[in-house]
């Protein structure tokens, strides 16, 4: 695998000759600037972790002057003709192993400082410590919601992976997935991923809560004498009682209907009634419809000036 | 979420860090007890991932422990804010 050159001056911002408290300030600035705990971008963890390994190298006059020297030689040769190639080659061919065999693959500094520094010269430790909690957005339907399931998810740090989900979540909801959040540091136990819950809008079911509401569509003979109509529901279709003269509006509760609570039970789903009519009758209709209005006396409007 | 609450031991365990480490913590405020009824102080299993986000912030921003409880608690209500943003 091929070694890359790390300017790590670049990485802090300063020039080459800058003194170790011009080396502090900029590591200081940009750790305040781009630490995970404070920044939630997706690149500012590496971004750090690139961060500490510059201070590392760069705020020790030894490691610093080893840097400065085998890098100098390193980009000579880049620029020499017929030079050119990775550092990796560069070092098997000056000899400046020193004898030291590497084993690539420790996951808290790059390959270049293992390289330049040698196998098990990691970044200063200060113990243990858990590693960060991480969070994937649950976007869900109101049904899976219900039903619980199994979804493909993108994590914050760009990983993917597949979380079961249980029957019954809500909107906001977070389910805690202990131990799958990123590794944690010097062999502590690693964080917790979160999934946070959000419902999606329905084409059909409007959310108040945990509480649903649907249209329902009647005929106005149906509103008028009363009926038994079929309504939808999350899981399938339940059938509701139109009382005899209800009105559009009119809402009809079916308990535990609704989506699940907070500390347990259901919420209700509510039938709006809404009086729907045919856009064309038959010349038989037409003629019941205008006896209707012409025996009843029936004004939806009075009382109105 | 409804989980268990657990003793001060268990959280310095899942954390990574001495238990002698939560204790100042707790002194500093970053922690509450949910529950004194029993011998020992209980807390709630989240407790171990707040902790843990404080150490990080004392150890890599060279804070002290007073101003990485106080960062923690301008964090959550960034968060706070976020959320009611969304």
């Amino acid at each position: 695998m091929a070694v890359e050159f790390k300017d790590y001056y670049e990485v802090l911002g300063v020039p080459r000759g800058a003194s170790q408290d011009d080396i502090r300030r900029a590591y200081r600035k940009l750790a305040r600037e781009y630490h995970p705990d404070l920044n939630r971008d997706s690149d500012a963890e590496e971004r750090f972790k690139e961060l500490g390994e510059a201070y590392e190298v760069l705020s020790d006059p030894n490691k610093r002057e080893r840097y400065d020297r085998l890098g100098a030689q390193w980009q000579a040769q880049e620029r020499a003709p017929g030079g050119g190639g990775d550092f990796e080659e560069f070092f098997d061919r000056k000899g400046f192993g020193d004898g030291v065999r590497f084993e690539f693959g420790d996951g808290d500094v790059s390959d270049f400082f293992s390289r330049l520094f040698g196998n098990g010269a990691g970044m200063r430790s200060s113990g243990p410590l858990r590693g960060l909690d991480r969070e994937a957005l649950l976007e869900l339907s109101l049904e899976d919601a219900v039903a619980g399931g199994r979804r493909r998810l993108t994590v914050d740090d760009g990983r993917s992976i597949d979380a079961n989900f249980p029957a019954g979540v809500r909107d906001g909801q977070l389910i805690r997935l202990a131990g799958q959040g990123a590794p944690g540091r010097d062999g502590g136990p690693p964080g917790d991923l979160y999934l946070r819950v959000r419902l999606k809008p329905h084409s059909t079911f409007r959310r108040q809560g945990d509480d649903l509401d649907v249209d329902l569509p009647v005929a106005p003979w149906e509103a008028a004498l009363g009926a038994t109509v079929p309504v939808p529901t999350l899981t399938g279709t339940a059938r509701v009682k139109v009382p005899a003269g209800s009105s559009s509006g009119r809402r009809l509760r079916l308990r535990g209907r609704g989506l699940a609570k907070q500390g347990g039970g259901h919420g209700d789903l509510h039938a709006i009634v809404k009086i729907t009519v045919p856009k064309h009758l038959s010349d038989e209709q037409q003629e019941l419809f205008e006896k209707l209005a012409e025996v009843s006396d029936f004004d939806p409007r009075k009382g109105r000036s | 979420m409804n989980e268990e609450l657990v003793e001060l031991s268990v959280i310095a365990r899942r954390a990574g860090i001495r238990v002698t480490l939560v204790r100042r913590y707790v002194e500093f405020g970053l922690l509450e007890p949910a529950s004194r009824t029993s011998e020992e102080p209980l807390f709630a299993p989240s407790a171990a991932s707040r902790l843990a986000k404080a150490e990080r912030l004392r150890r890599d921003l060279g804070l002290n422990y007073a101003g990485a409880v106080l960062a923690c608690e301008l964090l959550d209500r960034i968060r706070a804010l976020e959320d009611q943003a969304r």
